[in-house]
Formats: C-alpha cells, structure tokens, sequence
C-alpha cells in the first residue's frame, strides 16, 4: 500500500483527522417532494425505539421542515446558531424531541439566506458534525447537486439515496450520484492533480465530466494506473445505500434492484438496495396531524417496509 | 471492473461458460430489462448513442450465444484468445431443455417403467397359466399372486412402479378388502395393480370386483 493510498483512506474515514465512531447516513434525492424528510424523520424514529441514541439534522437549509415530521414545534435554536457563531458547539443546538432517544437539530429558525453557506462556514459545520457523539446521525438532505448538498457526503463513506418510481426522480438520483462520485474521486486527489484530469478527460471527450463521469477513473487509470486502482478500491469500499419511495402497486417492484445494478456495472459503486417503501395516501394526513407515520399508522404496509429499510440501515 | 465494452458475451450476459441456451434466454432478457429503449431503470443514464450501443452488443451476444454453430466458432475464439484456460467450447447439444432442473431423471424412470410392461405384456401372452387364468369368470387375489410370481414381479417392484403402499397390494392378493378404504379406492388399484403386470385393468377389475356386494 502507497503512502498516498494510506493518506486518501484516513481522510475517507476521518474528516479531517478526527476519527468519527458514529454511523452519520446523508440521506440524499435528486428531486425534491419524493419522502426524504418523511424518510429522514421515519427511520430516526424506528432507529431511536431501538434504544440507539440517534440525531437528525435538518440539513435542508434553505427549506428546513424536518422538525415538523418528528413533531418538534418549539424550536428556539438551530443549525443557523452555530453557523453564525451564537453558540459555541453544535452540540448546543441539539434539541430533545417527544420521542426518547431521538434528538435532532432543526433548521426551522435558519434565516433565509442560510442557503447560500460560505466555504467556511460549510467546513466547520460538517467538522462539526463527524465529531459528533451519538450512535447514528441521520443528515436530511436538500434536493439537487449543489456543493452544500453533495458537500455532506463527503463526512462519511455511506449514504443513503431516495428516489420514486417516476423517470423524473431516477433522472435527478442518476445525477446526485454521478455528481457524489465526482466529487469522491476528487477528494482523494489533491486539487491540482483533479484538475489535471479533468483537463485530459476534456480533451479526449468534450463532454465526458458532465456525461460519464465514469469516464474520469478511465483516464485516471490510464495516467496513473496505481492511483486508479487505489481510487477505484476505495469507491468500492463505500456503503450506499437505495431507497425506492412512494411505490404503487403498478410499479416494477424491481427497478431497486436494476439501478443498482446499472450503477455498479456501469460506475464500479456498489450501491445495496435495501427496499421498496410503499405509496401510501395517509403519509399526507400524517404531515397534516404534524406526528410520525409509524406511530400515526403502525400496521400500515408503509410503516412494515420502512422497518425492513432500517434493518438493512443497521446491516454494514 | 470491466467497462462493458470490454467485456466478452458471457461477461456482457453475466452466466457461466457452460451456459444452457435457457439460461442465455433469461440473462438476455433480464439484460434487456435494464437497457431497453423505454426503460424506466436506466432511465437519462446513457445517452441515446451508448444505448444503441450496449443494445446491439447485447443482441450481438444474444444471437451468437444461442446458435450453436456461432457459439461453438465464438468459443473458439475467446480460446485463441486464451480467455479461458482449459475451456473447450460448449459441447452443443440440439436437445430442448428442461424447464425444471433435475427433470431428467423421472423421465427415465418413466421410460424403464414403459419398457418393463412391454416385456411383460409379451410374457403375459406366451404363457399358457396366465392365459388360462385370464379365461375365468372371477380372478380372486390368489389368482393375481399366481400370475405375479409367474411373472417373477416382486411386490417391492409394484410398489415402486404404481405408488401403492404394500399393504394395499398385499391386501388385494389376500382378498382382504375390509383393509381398503373404499370400493373405488380397491377399483384404481387394482387396475394399476393390473396395468403393471401388463394385463387388461379394466378386464381384471371387473372380474375381481364382480364377487363383492358394495
């Protein structure tokens, strides 16, 4: 093993050196309106009852709505108090919610123009968040590929992503997981060697950075093939997870499993499916009565599947 | 990892070298699932031109895999090639396959099952006991056992041709038809029992039956 292979893992695990013991899932979409925080707020709930000390961050910024699925109505601090330096650690903003053992951090007093988060002020969050102390941190993701988005994949080596049945959703999770994948390969090479392949990918295929990244670890390999292998390794060793949400009973209920498997033939990630969540009218009277749906609806088959999901969640 | 473009056609299918063409049909179509035109899965993943282009791989790999003639020249290939080491082509055989693995051997149970009776249909004929035997108004259960041990049938060998517990054939050669559940039950059985040691059942049977009142 390289030096470089060793520096690249220890910067995988650990954030910036500090090695984290918690599971911290980012639980991300391309598209917004699919369940996410529904998801989010679901599986902290099952994840609590099960006696782990869980915490939910909304990391929503710009649309915070989190507490309101988890039924935390009175939210004095936030993830904007650490941000703008009100508190001194993120642990401060945590807040109890009703549910023993959940605890989250909400966003709903972020100011509006929280959204827009400096490189900064982006780093010492997520530093933040992997030093964090609590058995899994689930992080509730904001729709689209922007840097603030795909920044917070970059804390641990799991992930959760969370599409619908629907070829518009499977577009935007294509997208969030090409643009995670770009953005894992250029976190393990230093930035102007990242830029050195990206300028010799360009030149062999004009559009191949936005088309196939894939293609990237193609010309990686070809440059430094013992980089390469080091860099395909460790996307391999990542533990993603897939989510099928708001599944009728019409759909395949196999599409999971096919895009998983077009990902890893086709990307080299390996992605698990771990089920299919059912598509259920009462999620919507759910949100209205402002309580989780696995206590609102305990024998409903939505709430029998997101069980199945929080097994496969605990299952690395 | 290979780039799918890299891969040969048994890769490509992901099934084994020694692939029956019932396999390959499944891989194809599972594969073809994934990268249809219309495919919800791969939905906005290729562009049209990397489609088009794994689909006519695909099919390329499809119909060289399941002609025997293309696939035995295919193979060849990838032996020149040295792909795989020790491999010496699939030894093509036309036969259809069998939908359920394991297939094969009640089939041929069922063949020497057929084979049996024929010989013994022929027995049956050349044998003047039996023939006289079949000229009585009645057969009783002695009758049967006569011709089964003239036949050298073991009881073992109905058992295991009919599917009829021991039991029920011994009690049909006592006469002991109080140990069989019913007189429909006795019928069936006895013309199994018949069939097998290649007499008429329906003949048999009534005969048998004519000296029991219900």
């Amino acid at each position: 093993m390289t030096s470089t292979h060793k520096r690249c893992k220890l910067k995988l695990f650990s954030f910036n050196g500090v090695l984290s013991m918690v599971h911290i899932w980012p639980i991300g979409g391309g598209k917004g309106g699919i369940g996410k925080s529904f998801l989010t707020g679901n599986i902290g709930v099952l994840l609590a009852r099960q006696n782990f000390k869980t915490l939910l961050i909304d990391a929503d910024l710009g649309a915070p709505n989190l507490h309101t699925i988890v039924s935390l109505h009175d939210s004095n601090r936030g993830l904007s108090d650490f941000i703008n330096k009100k508190v001194s650690t993120l642990q401060e903003t945590v807040h109890k919610t009703p549910i023993p053992n959940l605890f989250m951090i909400s966003g709903a007093r972020n100011k509006l123009d929280i959204a827009n988060l400096a490189h900064e002020q982006k780093m010492k969050l997520l530093r933040a968040i992997s030093r964090i102390d609590y058995d899994y941190v689930l992080i509730d993701l904001s729709a689209g590929t922007s840097f603030n988005t795909i920044d917070f994949f970059s804390i641990s080596d799991t992930g959760i992503f969370v599409t619908s049945p629907e070829p518009t959703s499977i577009e935007n999770i294509y997208r969030l997981i090409r643009s995670v994948y770009v953005r894992k390969i250029r976190q393990m090479l230093k930035i102007y060697r990242f830029r050195v392949l990206v300028q010799e990918a360009e030149a062999q295929n004009q559009d191949a950075i936005i088309n196939n990244p894939e293609f990237l670890l193609a010309v990686l390999k070809n440059m430094e093939p013992e980089e390469g292998m080091m860099v395909e390794d460790t996307l391999q060793s990542f533990q993603f997870k897939l989510v099928l949400n708001q599944v009728r009973k019409q759909d395949n209920p196999k599409i999971g499993v096919m895009i998983c498997k077009i990902i890893e033939k086709h990307l080299g990630l390996k992605i698990q499916f771990i089920g299919n969540v059912s598509y259920d009218d009462r999620v919507h009277d759910s949100v209205c009565n402002k309580g989780p749906f696995i206590d609102n609806y305990p024998y409903s088959q939505a709430t029998l599947d997101l069980k199945t999901i929080v097994k496969g969640i605990m299952d690395m | 990892m290979k780039k799918p473009e890299d891969q040969n056609f048994y890769e490509l299918l992901e099934i084994p070298f020694d692939a029956s063409p019932f396999e390959i049909n499944c891989a194809y179509k599972e594969m073809y699932q994934l990268y249809h035109d219309s495919s919800l899965a791969s939905y906005s993943f290729f562009s049209n031109e990397g489609r088009a282009k794994i689909l006519a791989k695909l099919d390329d790999a499809y119909s060289t895999l399941i002609d025997p003639k293309k696939r035995y020249q295919y193979d060849q290939l990838l032996i020149e090639r040295g792909i795989h080491e020790g491999w010496t082509g699939y030894n093509g055989d036309n036969k259809p396959l069998h939908l359920i693995s394991g297939s094969e051997r009640p089939r041929t149970i069922q063949n020497t099952i057929l084979k049996i009776r024929e010989e013994l249909k022929t027995m049956v004929s050349s044998s003047p006991m039996i023939q006289e035997i079949l000229t009585h108004d009645i057969i009783f259960g002695s009758d049967i056992k006569r011709i089964r041990d003239e036949l050298g049938v073991s009881i073992e060998m109905i058992v295991e041709m009919t599917k009829i517990r021991a039991i029920f054939i011994r009690a049909i050669e006592d006469d002991q038809f109080e140990r069989i559940p019913s007189r429909l039950l006795l019928k069936s059985f006895l013309k199994a029992y018949a069939q097998c040691l290649g007499l008429d059942p329906d003949t048999v049977a009534t005969r048998y039956l004519k000296r029991i009142k219900d």
